[in-house]
């Protein structure tokens, strides 16, 4: 049997034994290539997920929707290990309640897809995978080509992606890490930040964003796929990661214990950036 | 036999325009992003695009605009009107659901009150289209009665020749016609066959769409809740969309000096309709995403004539969570009746 027709099964048992009564997985997209978010709430429904090489969204951003889990009932959800690393996350931020997901895992290598073991968060263990995990080559050497620039060029190369921004927020709104209730953006009496799409609002809004994901990202890439203008968001978000890690030898979403780097506090902790 | 323009002469024919006095416009890529941009050489332009990422519309009504700048003083108020520059523009190689948008945006813009900052560009503005002669799997121009050939907001139309060394060319308004008269030696007659249209299939009943809408007892229908369930409520399809003009007037600076501006906003937003008291009757995506189309399709027909939908497809295509007009009309068409 395969992974399609292991989790149509095992998604249609869980919601027909009531053990959740939501599976969030994949289902025909508008073109052959193209494949959408499906939530099952009936075995029947159950039968239209898609599980292949091109699911590549994560799907873990529809858990934080407000008022999914209040109830306290149970959701199942297709996640390759970015979207398990993103529950890692949000469980260490207290925004998930480890036992409200059953989680179905697949990792996909090139065009084949295999099925993960486990369905609680804590059957994963992620830490080495991901400490070892390299971005692809064209994100490091696009990564490389901005390091090598001077401040000046760095700063026209954003300013010219930036200046494209319409502020759709699409970013944030794919983010499972972007739950705020109400974005500092969105905050309006007063409005700190302003709504103008200009270059300088552009600049605060992905500069807000940036901040706010570092040491929390889980290099999923939804927001660098959603950007309906192109803006490279995975080099501003690998290169926050990378900052972390080297000054804290933190790395998000390891597992669902570690405390928030940027809300914890070690006494051995470096202070090199305090004047 | 018909006029035509040669590729080898558009680099006259662009120096001419400027001559004449006309920025030009036309598809280009720069930084990894397709748009409208100005060019100077044909090499400039991004021909092989079956549509630019970016529409047209952001030149007419753009995402961030200034209207007012004021001071406030202790004896006295100073303010200062913000008008956009008054430069006459040639937009080349729109196509027709781009220029359509125009088109149906127009009696928007000049209803209870004559919108200056899009009128003034648009009068100076001439649209010359190009017909298709490609389609993907997003385009739906047929499905809401208009065609890869449509001249609605066009000034002037170029019909691919089939050799691919140029276009035909007609004047389809007054302005279209006076653009010619500035390049008539650029112009030959000619009869080389031009490129077939592309067949865009019809993909939703229309007809039935709008009577659907149209009927009050489906206003509350789950159908809105299912098929709005994973629309995660940016702004993508809203800001990329050639009709849609919903705006939001800020206040940028202090209590004393700064700029009003008039920004794009979205009905996809949470604080669309948020009201000073909290309350927000579309307080849900479903709600939110049931406005969208019910404005396009229902309530700015019944004010304006038209449908707020070019089938240009860049809702869907460029969607995150691949939703879009087109699902939704289908879906509709489809229900059992």
């Amino acid at each position: 049997m395969g992974i399609q027709e292991q989790y149509r099964s095992e998604a249609a048992a869980l919601l027909s034994s009531g053990e959740v009564k939501l599976v969030i997985g994949f289902g025909e997209g508008s073109t052959a290539d193209r494949r959408r978010p499906l939530f099952a709430r009936t075995p029947e429904e159950a039968q239209k997920f898609v599980l292949d090489a091109a699911c590549i969204a994560n799907l873990s951003t529809y858990l934080v929707t407000e008022g999914l889990l209040s109830d306290g009932k149970k959701v199942a959800v297709f996640l390759k290990p970015d979207g398990i690393r993103s529950v890692n996350i949000l469980i260490s931020e207290a925004q998930l309640k480890p036992d409200q997901v059953v989680i179905l895992g697949y990792a996909i290598d090139k065009a084949e897809i295999t099925a993960l073991e486990g369905r609680n968060i804590s059957d994963f263990s992620l830490g080495e995978e991901i400490r070892s995990h390299t971005p692809p080559p064209h994100i490091l050497q696009e990564a490389e080509r901005i390091e090598e620039m001077n401040p000046a060029e760095r700063f026209e190369f954003w300013k010219a992606h930036f200046s494209k921004c319409i502020k759709c927020y699409a970013c944030r709104q794919v983010c499972p890490m972007c739950y705020c209730r109400r974005c500092i953006v969105d905050v309006n009496q007063p409005q700190w930040v302003s709504t103008s799409s200009h270059t300088l609002g552009n600049f605060e809004w992905n500069i807000v964003r940036a901040f706010h994901l570092a040491g929390r990202c889980a290099a999923c890439g939804a927001c660098d796929r959603a950007c309906p203008v192109n803006i490279p968001l995975r080099l501003v978000n690998y290169r926050m990661g990378k900052e972390v890690i080297d000054a804290f030898d933190y790395c998000a979403g390891e597992n669902s214990s570690q405390k928030p780097v940027l809300a914890s506090f070690k006494q051995d902790d470096p202070e090199t950036f305090i004047l | 036999m018909t006029r035509i323009l040669l590729r080898n002469k558009l680099d006259d024919c662009i120096a001419a325009w400027q001559k004449a006095g006309f920025s030009v416009f036309a598809p280009v890529r720069q930084h990894e992003m397709s748009s409208f941009g100005e060019v100077q050489k044909a090499s400039d332009m991004a021909f092989d695009l079956v549509l630019p990422e970016r529409t047209i519309k952001d030149h007419f009504f753009p995402q961030t605009e200034p209207l007012i700048k004021y001071k406030i003083g202790k004896q006295q108020i100073d303010s200062e009107t913000m008008t956009p520059p008054d430069r006459k523009r040639v937009f080349f190689g729109v196509r027709p659901c781009d220029a359509s948008g125009l088109a149906i945006d127009d009696p928007l813009f000049g209803w209870d009150y004559k919108d200056d900052y899009w009128f003034r560009r648009r009068d100076n503005s001439v649209i010359v289209t190009i017909v298709c002669t490609e389609a993907d799997d997003f385009c739906m121009c047929t499905s809401v009665k208009l065609s890869p050939e449509s001249d609605k907001g066009a000034d002037v139309m170029l019909r691919p020749l089939a050799n691919g060394a140029g276009w035909q060319v007609e004047a389809v308004s007054e302005r279209g016609t006076a653009l010619l008269e500035t390049i008539p030696s650029l112009l030959q007659e000619n009869s080389e066959p031009t490129a077939p249209v592309p067949q865009v299939a019809e993909k939703f009943d229309l007809e039935k769409v709008m009577e659907w809408l149209a009927s009050k007892e489906n206003f509350e229908s789950q159908f809105w809740k299912d098929i709005s369930l994973r629309c995660v409520g940016c702004g993508s399809c809203t800001f990329l969309c050639p009709t849609c003009h919903c705006f939001d007037i800020q206040d940028e600076g202090d209590t004393y000096a700064g700029i009003r501006r008039k920004n794009w906003d979205s009905c996809s937003f949470s604080l669309f309709t948020m009201h000073t008291s909290g309350h927000n009757p579309r307080n849900t995506q479903s709600t939110r995403w049931r406005q969208r189309i019910m404005h396009k399709f229902n309530y700015y027909r019944g004010k304006f004539g038209v449908n707020s939908c070019s089938g240009c497809g860049r809702c869907t295509r460029q969607c995150p969570v691949d939703m879009g007009i087109t699902e939704t009309l289908q879906a509709i068409s489809n229900l059992p009746r």
